[in-house]
């Protein structure tokens, strides 16, 4: 076992899928690629890789049950690329166990941002996050919970800080709406989702210069929120 | 002929829809009783002139009584006063006077001959009463027809068709009906809407089918009071109509059996005629469809060879001569590739977006999300463009929570600040305004630049419209296309115009329901 990351692609675009294998190649990973879901989740069971990049519109089966069963094996990180851009499709794919998505098309640098960052809350699943986070001026400090921009601290109701710190956990991923709302108000007010927004909308004001324009915290519309990475 | 004057008696006995009276006789008892009073009238009458008139010329007097009780009577009591004329002539005038026996022979052929002319008379008048009566039924029912070809000329739907027949029958026969068309698969089905006031509801199909198997009417007094009878086409039976009549054994006479007949033919004519305008109609909007197709087919056709010309030329010149080439020029090449390749990218978004919302099947993901989100997200979009522009963002209350698909409302957003930034000069700010207001939302796009062409501000938003024809970078003309399906969709709309200082503004208005309760305070 060489010390290089295993990365599997599913996706049944030959173009696509020598593009992505030759630009991750050249960031050092070892992967493996196929055209086919079958093909694919056969490949995933021997090769065992690190990260899976999924292709939602694949030809023998709906992504989300690709996804599912390679939720079932393990706990690896999905990442999906997806061509139809509806945001229905996404979402269910993000609650059904996907991590991250990128739309069609998609340039380098945000694929390889993503698979950073999908990378960095795998190797910390499991631990709590504690310590420090920081991204550009917002600085989280989750021991003694205090928010600063810059020199100014932050005053944040329970909600907005356990909001914020979801978010931190996952920065550089998006967040589902549902996500946060289960994380938070727990599964009975699954349906409210105007709960997430209503409190999103006074966290961006307390944070960003200008909420209607935000730096920190990002939408991605119809699906969730994205917290911008540190460095 | 509205018998002002009718020889035969009192007008009366409408017919249910208020027309044409019938002449109808007195009742029985009071024709007797006339029967009874003329010939006494005329025994009083001549009485005072015995002495200076022969009996035979009495008989005349009685003649005239027995006539007009023939008249206005009918046969029965003309019979009937004819012998009591015979009995009061022979009492009171015939020789011997004052008793039945008549002892001049002339008096008793006078008394046989008056009677013959009583008999024929009345004979002859019920005779020509009866014709009246016929020919004002025959009148009628021709009046019915023409009335229900009137009604139905003027019908330009099925739907109308139905009812106007409906209404007719129900005036003509005085029953309940109802029309049971057989669905897509030949199976009848009961018809949907609401029932009109001569519906008969609840008719059994199993008659209805026996009727669309033979082709004959089925019903009436065996079965059940209602009556199935197939409405016959140029092309087979279009469907079977229930009625029960008011009067199932007149239904059944020759004549009113002709005039139904008569009725369901018109009817389905008048089905028939409807329908094939209904499907000219359909026709003529497939042509206009394909006819957009087309359209659509050869501007997709244009807007997407320019790009791929672009990209195919740009690649295979840099495959040929990529050592020797000189790194800017590369740079260049590959720049522009991308570009296009994007700008391509972008429109096929365009067509398909305006292909599926048009095609009906767009169904709203409608949520509540806060009016910042929305313009944020938008803005974040477009960062890089806009970042030589200074933008205006006057949003009322940003945490106003507004319910719409925010998919949807973000790409008409993007599509308004496209259109800004590409109708104003770079530097030129842009503003953009929210104000939300109970039950309605208000959005404002505006720009400084030359604005919008008087009398244009309606067409902007066709289709393939373009200000300026043929411009090689403006695109497929679909964005503001989108944006008034999208804001349509919602129920609401998008106007144009011009701002004061110059330049446009565009303004979307989408009515709102109650916000939601705001999530219970449980964490604090």
């Amino acid at each position: 076992m060489d010390g290089k990351r295993k990365l599997l692609i599913i996706e049944d675009d030959p173009q696509m899928r020598w593009f992505l294998e030759s630009c991750l190649a050249e960031q050092g990973w070892q992967t493996q690629a196929a055209g086919t879901a079958r093909a694919g989740l056969a490949l995933a069971r021997g090769f065992q890789p690190d990260l899976v990049i999924l292709d939602l519109g694949l030809p023998d089966m709906e992504g989300l049950d690709v996804i599912a069963c390679l939720r079932r094996r393990s706990g690896r990180p999905i990442v999906i690329l997806s061509a139809r851009n509806r945001e229905s499709d996404i979402t269910s794919a993000l609650d059904g166990g996907a991590d991250d998505y990128l739309a069609k098309p998609f340039h380098t640098s945000e694929l390889l941002a993503r698979i950073r960052a999908v990378l960095r809350r795998s190797a910390a699943a499991g631990e709590p996050v504690d310590g420090v986070f920081q991204a550009g001026d917002l600085r989280v400090e989750t021991g003694s919970r205090r928010v600063f921009v810059g020199e100014r601290e932050i005053r944040l109701t329970p909600i907005e800080y356990q909001l914020l710190t979801i978010l931190a956990r996952y920065a550089g991923r998006v967040v589902t709406h549902r996500q946060l709302l289960a994380e938070i108000w727990g599964g009975a007010h699954i349906d409210q989702i105007h709960y997430v927004r209503v409190y999103m909308g006074h966290l961006r004001h307390k944070l960003e210069a200008d909420p209607a324009r935000p730096f920190y915290i990002l939408t991605e519309a119809g699906v969730g929120y994205r917290l911008r990475e540190g460095g | 002929m509205a018998a002002s004057f009718s020889p035969f008696g009192a007008p009366g006995g409408r017919t249910p829809d208020g027309t044409h009276p019938l002449p109808a006789r007195p009742a029985r008892l009071l024709t007797y009783a006339w029967g009874l009073a003329a010939p006494l009238a005329c025994t009083l009458l001549a009485w005072p002139f015995r002495a200076s008139i022969r009996p035979t010329h009495t008989l005349l007097v009685y003649l005239l009584g027995v006539y007009f009780v023939a008249i206005r009577c009918g046969r029965g009591p003309s019979i009937f006063a004819s012998f009591l004329t015979a009995a009061a002539f022979a009492f009171f005038y015939a020789p011997p006077i004052f008793s039945l026996a008549i002892s001049e022979s002339e008096n008793l052929v006078g008394l046989a001959v008056m009677l013959v002319v009583a008999v024929v008379t009345s004979n002859l008048t019920e005779n020509v009463r009866s014709q009246a009566r016929i020919a004002a039924q025959r009148e009628r029912r021709a009046s019915a027809l023409y009335r229900l070809s009137k009604s139905l000329a003027g019908a330009r739907r099925e739907d109308e068709v139905v009812m106007i027949g409906g209404r007719h029958l129900y005036g003509e026969f005085g029953g309940l009906n109802t029309l049971i068309l057989p669905d897509r698969h030949g199976r009848p089905r009961h018809p949907g809407g609401p029932p009109s006031p001569h519906s008969l509801r609840g008719a059994d199909l199993a008659p209805v089918r026996e009727v669309l198997g033979r082709g004959r009417p089925v019903g009436a007094v065996p079965g059940g009071p209602v009556l199935y009878l197939p409405l016959r086409g140029s092309e087979g039976i279009l469907g079977v109509w229930a009625l029960e009549p008011a009067d199932v054994r007149r239904v059944w006479l020759p004549e009113q059996k002709r005039l139904l007949d008569t009725f369901l033919h018109l009817i389905a004519q008048a089905l028939e005629r409807a329908r094939s305008a209904e499907r000219a109609k359909l026709a003529s909007i497939e042509m206009e469809a394909e006819r957009l197709r087309n359209s659509l087919l050869s501007s997709i056709s244009h807007d997407l060879r320019t790009p791929l010309a672009m990209i195919v030329g740009a690649t295979g010149k840099l495959e040929e001569g990529l050592d020797a080439m000189d790194p800017d020029y590369r740079r260049r090449l590959i720049r522009a590739v991308r570009e296009e390749a994007l700008r391509m990218s972008d429109q096929t978004a365009k067509i398909l977006e305006m292909a599926r919302l048009e095609s009906g099947k767009a169904a709203l993901n409608r949520q509540w999300t806060a009016v910042e989100e929305i313009i944020g997200s938008a803005l974040q979009a477009r960062e890089g463009a806009l970042r030589d522009r200074r933008l205006e963002v006057d949003l009322d209350d940003g945490l106003q929570l507004v319910y719409l698909d925010v998919a949807l409302i973000q790409q008409a957003m993007l599509n308004l600040l496209d259109n800004a930034m590409k109708y104003s000069p770079p530097g030129s700010p842009i503003a953009i305004a929210v104000q939300v207001s109970p039950q309605r939302l208000g959005i404002d796009v505006a720009d400084r630049g030359p604005g919008i062409p008087p009398g244009l501000e309606q067409k902007i938003f066709d289709k393939f419209f373009q200000v300026q024809a043929e411009r090689a970078q403006s695109g497929v003309g679909l964005g503001l296309a989108i944006c008034k399906a999208i804001a349509e969709a919602h129920g609401g709309a998008i106007h144009a115009g011009n701002r004061d200082g110059g330049g446009a503004v565009f303004h979307v208005a989408l009515p709102m329901p109650e916000p939601p309760p705001v999530p219970p305070p449980a964490d604090e």
